[in-house]
């Protein structure tokens, strides 16, 4: 039989607020809850008249292994935005390219033949903003970057490359003071730049990311082609 | 102050389950973990079994976010809902020593215990409605009977069932069913006729 029709539905809404609905009877109440509509919406109508404010005197601060429990439990990751999509990367790409001061990060040059093969077409959000060709050599020793316009770090900041594997690791490529540039891919990783997956350019304090992730907006991604 | 709007968009974003959905939980989780630790805590008397259940309350509203009423007004009052239940069921499960000296406090002073759980002061932030439906309470509260009054605040404060009440007011269990009851029933129809009388 259905609760919501029960004479006794705003009892049983009083005793599950206050706490003594237990065991079967609560878990009967809480599936009407869920199937019932005007069930829910007594329950509703009693929290609204019967609705004490808790004080700050009763709280406690749980301890952090609460939160990272939870976190792991309910693998909330997947429910997150990945740091090269954020929004706001492309808000600071305009303010960290219109601020970018002529100042070269030391990067050595390979010297070497000129890489051939485009593998990546790196955009930002506004494409007329930049656009970044990668292109590889046939050995995948060497990687050039060509930009659709010259892009310097500023002073303070570098632009670091990152390798996106199809398996979601984040590697880092190369650190560089201009959007132009070429250097030697590092030798763990040049078979992994033909296995696909994307490239992405961040903003960096000069020298490179400090953790070995990306720090800073992610201003240029592209897919790697196969 | 927990801030009720703030906290049910929060809430409808977590229930959403997308790309903001774990950020705005962990912010929900911020905010709301520390009162319904405090409620969890007064349950079930030991810290590490209040965190057990605030892990496990936190982990059933994210899987029932969806089921929150995006039209209900009380977030807190829904969320406090789930802790409580989790707290009542670990309780009985984990034998918690029956009568804590809450519960002596209580006997001694009920009415300063009512004061210590519920924050009757308005806050600045709070509109007239608010305001007015706290001083309500507390008014409806204080005119039930004396054992209506200390059976529901140690069901609701300390989640004692029926019979632990009856054992701990040397009350039959049918007299104690009967104050909760109808101690819940005069604390609405109160707090309803002073909404009417308002409303007038």
């Amino acid at each position: 039989m259905k609760i919501g029709g029960r004479p006794t539905l705003d009892a049983l809404c009083g005793e599950y607020l206050v706490g003594t609905l237990r065991g079967a009877a609560r878990r009967r109440f809480e599936r009407a809850l869920a199937q019932e509509p005007r069930v829910a919406q007594r329950l509703a109508y009693w929290q609204s008249v019967i609705a004490p404010r808790y004080t700050k005197m009763m709280e406690a601060q749980p301890s952090p292994s609460v939160w990272r429990r939870l976190e792991r439990d309910l693998g909330l990751s997947r429910y997150r935005v990945a740091w090269h999509q954020r929004a706001g990367f492309w808000r600071s790409w305009a303010i960290a390219a219109t601020a970018a001061l002529v100042l070269v990060v030391g990067v050595e040059l390979a010297r070497q033949e000129p890489p051939v093969e485009p593998i990546s077409q790196l955009v930002g959000k506004d494409p007329a903003v930049a656009q970044v060709t990668a292109h590889l050599s046939r050995d995948g020793a060497t990687l050039e970057l060509h930009s659709s316009r010259p892009v310097i770090a500023g002073p303070a900041q570098s632009y670091e490359l990152w390798l996106l594997t199809p398996d979601g690791k984040v590697l880092s490529v190369a650190v560089v003071g201009t959007l132009d540039a070429r250097f030697e891919v590092p030798m763990n990783l040049r078979s992994r730049l033909r296995e696909g997956g994307r490239l992405a350019i961040s903003v960096e304090p000069a020298g490179g990311s400090p953790t070995g992730r990306a720090t800073g907006p992610v201003i240029l991604v592209g897919p790697i082609r196969t | 102050m927990l801030d009720d709007k703030a906290i049910k968009a929060l809430l409808l974003r977590t229930a959403a389950r997308d790309d903001g959905s774990a950020d705005a939980f962990r912010r929900l989780y911020e905010q709301c973990s520390p009162v319904l630790l405090g409620i969890a805590q007064r349950i079930v008397g030991r810290r590490e079994l209040a965190e057990e259940v605030l892990h496990d309350a936190f982990a059933k509203i994210w899987r029932v976010a969806e089921s929150f009423d995006p039209l209900a007004n009380q977030p807190v009052a829904w969320m406090a809902a789930v802790v409580r239940n989790r707290a009542i069921d670990v309780r009985s499960s984990h034998d918690v020593a029956r009568v804590s000296s809450y519960h002596a406090e209580l006997d001694n002073d009920p009415d300063g215990s009512l004061d210590r759980l519920f924050d009757w002061a308005p806050a600045a932030d709070d509109d007239e409605d608010r305001r007015r439906a706290a001083q309500w309470l507390r008014d409806c509260l204080s005119r039930l009977n004396a054992a209506e009054r200390q059976s529901l605040v140690l069901a609701y404060q300390h989640g004692l069932s029926h019979s632990e009440l009856a054992a701990h007011l040397r009350k039959p269990l049918g007299t104690v069913k009967t104050w909760i009851r109808r101690g819940m029933a005069s604390l609405r129809n109160c707090v309803e006729s002073c909404m009417s009388g308002a409303t007038r």
